[in-house]
């Protein structure tokens, strides 16, 4: 068989296949569907916001029109309001949990297994603490670290005394990096809901790393509330970040970098991870045990 | 007009089937043809055999996807054009002389086996295009079956380019897996 086999055997795809890609095209005068769902889409991302990575949606209970996925790339959708995610769960009571309320879905489709990694900043818009390394917790702590969890408000303010470095003051997380794995999911595609509002949403790839990245400014408003705990009423306020993620849905894995340092810093930070793999493959059933399953809670 | 409508047209042998196909599918067809050919006057010569094809074959012949039809028409005869331009330039006017005086020394001047290998291969493409979510599914025809420009493709689904690129290179691996996987490779 050549080249030329191939190409005429393209020939015999299916009517139904070739109406549908000539409506993407717009080359038939009916009203193009799959552009106008990605449109609906892209507009409806800036509405929408903390990240959850969730399991395996087994029997999710959703409407499914507003998909526009690649095979092992992300693809976005503004779930319906009422929209419900059954989520395989063995330790819960009826062997699921239900979610709801999640205001946009980032699906990985077509993934079983994970391949594991670590990471390594590149570049930091700071010195790792050196202070800190040779003693405890952070006695294995140097630029070779790898991790598969870096939060940097424990290594940018090594300060005792608790005096913030004055370019950290007011902020909550300078920069965050931890990363999803995709292990958990049992061939229906992976899932990471978004509960914050994004808007000035990019979606683009970086060759040079193989991933397809979605920047994203995210807010998340908190109302004002008593807190038992302290004993008076915080008033409401928005906590804000800038988010970059790094998927490779083909690898499984999702690498999520947020801060507080605007977004040239957090993109900067992304562009400059060095990622590697363990080797390890992660399955579904690493997930069901919890391992390297990340709390899901940013900030 | 509907295709029903039209194609009643045509069963009727009224000549306006030819104008409203032209009217419905035009911008299709065309499009077809000038991805594969990349010159418009060839296009419009190759969209005008389509027409006169349709009118040919339409009784007996009943399209479900008229649209799909007539670009599958489009398409073939766009692929024969080219192949007979590059045939021509290759071997000086010649060769294509010669080739098809070769091609009489096989029976029916064709090859059933490679017909037979043909039809198994488009069935094998079918069920791996099935397999896909639809979004990638349809980059994936616009580009091997409209020959779509992967700009256009960009633009259409709102990805960029090096995306469609990725999803477009990681589906023809998967591709090359399935065919292999069948024995068809």
């Amino acid at each position: 068989m050549n080249r030329d086999d191939l190409f005429d055997a393209m020939g015999g795809i299916r009517d139904e296949y070739l109406d549908s890609a000539a409506t993407l095209l717009d080359y038939s005068k009916e009203e193009n569907n799959m552009n106008g769902s990605a449109n609906k889409t892209k507009t409806g991302l800036r509405k929408t916001g903390r990240i959850l990575l969730i399991a395996a949606v087994i029997a999710c209970l959703f409407t499914a029109t507003a998909f526009a996925a690649g095979l092992f790339s992300v693809s976005t959708r503004v779930p319906d309001p009422k929209e419900t995610f059954q989520i395989h769960w063995d330790d819960s009571e009826n062997g699921y949990l239900e979610w709801s309320d999640a205001k946009l879905v980032l699906t990985f489709p077509d993934v079983g297994e994970s391949r594991e990694i670590e990471v390594r900043p590149g570049w930091l818009p700071f010195e790792l603490p050196s202070q800190l390394a040779g003693s405890s917790p952070w006695d294995h702590l140097s630029k070779e670290t790898w991790f598969q969890r870096f939060a940097s408000e424990s290594l940018c303010f090594p300060d005792e005394s608790g005096n913030l470095p004055e370019m950290f003051q007011g902020i909550s997380q300078p920069i965050l990096i931890q990363l999803y794995s995709m292990a958990q999911f049992r061939g229906d595609g992976a899932m990471l809901m978004l509960y914050q509002s994004p808007s000035d949403m990019t979606e683009e790839h970086w060759d040079d790393m193989n991933v397809d990245v979605l920047s994203f400014h995210g807010r998340e408003h908190f109302d004002e509330r008593y807190v038992e705990a302290l004993g008076k009423t915080i008033e409401a306020y928005d906590l804000e970040y800038d988010y970059v993620l790094l998927s490779n849905a083909e690898a499984g894995w999702v690498i999520e970098v947020c801060g507080q340092l605007g977004m040239d810093t957090v993109r900067k930070v992304a562009r400059n991870l060095e990622i590697r793999e363990t080797g390890n493959v992660l399955t579904s059933d690493d997930f069901q045990n919890q391992f390297l399953f990340i709390d899901g809670g940013v900030g | 007009m509907d295709d029903e409508a039209i194609l009643t047209l045509y069963r009727q042998r009224n000549s306006s089937a030819v104008a409203e196909t032209e009217t419905k599918y035009g911008r299709l067809c065309l499009s077809v043809a000038n991805n594969i050919l990349s010159s418009r006057e060839d296009s419009e010569e190759c969209v005008n055999d389509t027409w006169l094809h349709a009118w040919n074959a339409i009784p007996p012949e009943w399209p479900l996807h008229f649209g799909a039809w007539l670009s599958r028409v489009t398409r073939n005869l766009a692929v024969s054009r080219l192949r007979e331009a590059r045939a021509q330039k290759r071997g000086g006017g010649e060769l294509p002389l010669v080739m098809d005086e070769l091609a009489e020394c096989i029976p029916g001047g064709s090859d059933p086996q490679r017909a037979v290998e043909r039809k198994e291969l488009s069935e094998a493409i079918n069920r791996f295009l099935a397999a896909l979510d639809p979004m990638t599914r349809d980059l994936f025809v616009a580009r091997y079956y409209y020959s779509a420009p992967v700009n256009e493709l960009s633009k259409r689904s709102g990805w960029s380019a090096g995306k469609v690129k990725t999803v477009l290179r990681r589906t023809r691996l998967k591709l090359r897996n399935n065919l292999s996987r069948e024995g068809l490779l």
